[in-house]
């Protein structure tokens, strides 16, 4: 970047920009700022990320989305408790208890597979909820700022992706016939 | 235990004044909306036409976004840029509009040239074969003849202007010798078909009193005027589109209850991209068509700049399907019959036969157009059945004229779409 572009942004619009935001906006920017997700982002990279961002709010076991549904979107909780469920005939298994900071539904930011286990409020919740395609547009206008949102998504189905390999490989034969 | 089963009752007691409410409350808005859409009825078509134009510009603004200049200042940039382009459009196309001079040179040279086309193609050959083909053509094309002569005849008024014209009037030259004669020509043109005598029965008939010159009243003037102030709202919409950054669209997906929430994103997301493809598929096909029309034009030797307006004219008019390429017929052919001294750029075209070479030039661009430009560039964005299209046409001008023509297609793509869609989704989303 230039340097009169680089004082451009830094003094001018960002000082113009913290004037001109309101509470709520600069609350969900310093939450967004929290997430792991988003902890590379600059100020004015998450305010672009916030503005494409939908608040939703959930009453007691109202579901979020639930299994075998085509995914669109990336959930953050903003406050509240949300249990990752998958529902068998006769069962359910709780998977997580997700609370304040974490995300879930993640795949739906790559395509519309469909989601592998519900998504249940465990309490009131809101979250902010990041849909696919404004990320893909996101890519067109701000190719920065997506290119980090996408980095950290790939870091976290790494994690996953490793931390399945590892249940794999420590897998007892016990464990392999009760699954069969 | 009590107390849980007292939270679970409340629960549900809540549920259902919570699914009473949103009963009524979308009824009632259902039949504010009717009632709304009866009523202001005038303003539906501005804020179609100001909202379609926000959308086909929403691509240029994304398009040249510059990512540290704050979102208003930038649209405000785009209208800057927008307004120069149409202020130098229009000054462009004011020099090619004909004046008043023009306007009756030009009714003069057209019903003088359809009449000598309209004698050439009934009367005898010079060599005295008899044209066996021609009771049949005067007795189809006199009356349409004599209509079209009776609206390209000057009035008094019109008259006496062109001969001042004639002599040089107004800081104007004057009128070129040979357009005064084919004037004085077309005064002692008459009628074709000599209307039959009402039988002589003796009963005295009644003419019907001849209707008052209409002058146009105060309640013309006023609906004139209440158009009017309702097409200022095209702009607006478009301006106040323009600055939307999502706004609108978060507003609505707010009202959206949790369990559609994902399913309206989608089916919204479709939509958009339905529409967004046809109309900007559209635009450059009636910008592909209006070049090739625009070049055959040149090379048929008609002059650069009525070839450009000609061209334009029909370019933009080929958005309705079938009506634009009549158009484009009625408007080619019309100035090829009154052109002169035309070169075409072709070597071995007869100038005389003008008229029949435009024909073929819209019928060859009305192939290309079928056969490459609507695969290339619309693809399957349209993907309509052509009687449907046909209906659509039809229908849309019974209903708003010239503008449902224009809309027909659109809304034909808007409703497929979410039929297509909305349905879809419901049973992915596992609703219905």
């Amino acid at each position: 970047m230039s340097a009169p572009k680089f004082a451009a942004e830094k003094l001018l619009w960002e000082m113009l920009g913290r004037w001109k935001r309101s509470t709520p906006e600069l609350d969900r920017i310093q939450f967004l700022k929290t997430v792991p997700f988003f902890d590379r982002l600059s100020n004015r990279q998450l305010k672009s990320v916030s503005d494409i961002m939908f608040e939703r709010t959930y009453d007691v076991d109202e579901s979020i989305f639930e299994e075998g549904q085509p995914g669109a979107v990336l959930f953050l909780i903003l406050e509240g408790k949300v249990a990752i469920e998958m529902r068998r005939e006769t069962s359910t298994t709780r998977l997580a208890a997700l609370e304040k900071g974490a995300f879930f539904g993640e795949m739906a930011l790559i395509d519309d597979t469909p989601r592998s286990a519900n998504a249940r409020a465990l309490e009131p919740t809101r979250t902010l909820a990041l849909y696919r395609n404004d990320l893909n547009e996101l890519v067109h206008r701000d190719a920065k700022t997506a290119c980090q949102i996408y980095r950290s998504l790939a870091g976290t189905i790494a994690d996953r992706l490793r931390l399945t390999n590892e249940l794999v490989q420590t897998r007892t034969p016990a464990d392999t016939a009760l699954l069969a | 235990m009590s107390n849980g089963k007292d939270f679970e009752e409340k629960e549900r007691e809540r549920k259902i004044r919570r699914r009473a409410f949103y009963l009524t409350f979308t009824s009632a808005l259902l039949v504010l909306g009717g009632f709304l859409i009866w009523k202001l009825s005038g303003l539906i078509l501005p804020i179609i036409v100001g909202a379609l134009l926000a959308f086909v510009f929403r691509p240029v603004k994304e398009r040249f976004r510059i990512r540290w200049l704050p979102h208003e200042l930038q649209v405000l940039c785009s209208f800057a840029a927008i307004g120069l382009v149409l202020f130098f459009a229009f000054n462009t196309l004011r020099k090619h509009i004909p004046d008043e001079k023009q306007k009756l040179e030009f009714k003069v040279r057209l019903k003088y040239k359809l009449n000598e086309k309209y004698l050439q193609l009934v009367t005898k050959s010079p060599e005295g074969k008899s044209n066996t083909l021609a009771p049949l053509i005067e007795k189809q094309l006199g009356p349409l003849m004599d209509k079209v002569n009776q609206a390209l005849t000057l009035n008094p008024e019109e008259r006496d202007l062109f001969l001042k014209y004639a002599a040089g009037y107004n800081g104007k030259p004057p009128i070129e010798n040979k357009f005064v004669q084919y004037f004085w020509a077309n005064r002692k043109t008459g009628k074709y078909v000599i209307p039959e005598r009402p039988p002589a029965d003796g009963a005295s008939h009644t003419t019907p009193a001849a209707p008052a010159p209409s002058q146009p009243s105060a309640e013309e003037g006023e609906s004139l005027e209440s158009k009017l102030s309702a097409w200022m709202l095209a702009p607006l919409i478009f301006i106040f589109l323009g600055f939307d950054n999502g706004q609108i669209r978060r507003f609505f997906i707010g009202l959206v209850p949790n369990r559609y929430f994902e399913l309206s994103l989608t089916v919204l997301d479709r939509l958009d991209d339905a529409i967004g493809r046809y109309l900007r598929g559209t635009l450059t096909e009636c910008f592909l068509v209006g070049l090739t029309l625009i070049l055959g034009l040149i090379l048929l030797g008609i002059p650069a700049g009525i070839a450009v307006a000609i061209g334009v004219v029909s370019g933009l008019l080929n958005a309705i399907p079938f009506v634009g390429t009549i158009i484009a017929l009625v408007i080619g052919v019309g100035y090829a019959l009154i052109a002169e001294n035309i070169r075409p750029l072709i070597p071995g075209l007869n100038p005389n036969d003008l008229a029949l070479y435009v024909v073929i030039l819209v019928v060859i661009t009305h192939v290309i157009d079928d056969v490459v430009f609507q695969p290339l560039v619309l693809g399957s964005a349209v993907n309509v059945h052509p009687l449907v299209v046909v209906i659509a046409i039809i229908g849309g001008s019974l209903m708003m004229g010239l503008w449902g023509m224009l809309f027909a297609i659109p809304a034909v793509v808007v409703v497929k779409t979410i039929v297509a869609t909305f349905f879809k989704e419901l049973k992915a989303y596992r609703i219905i």
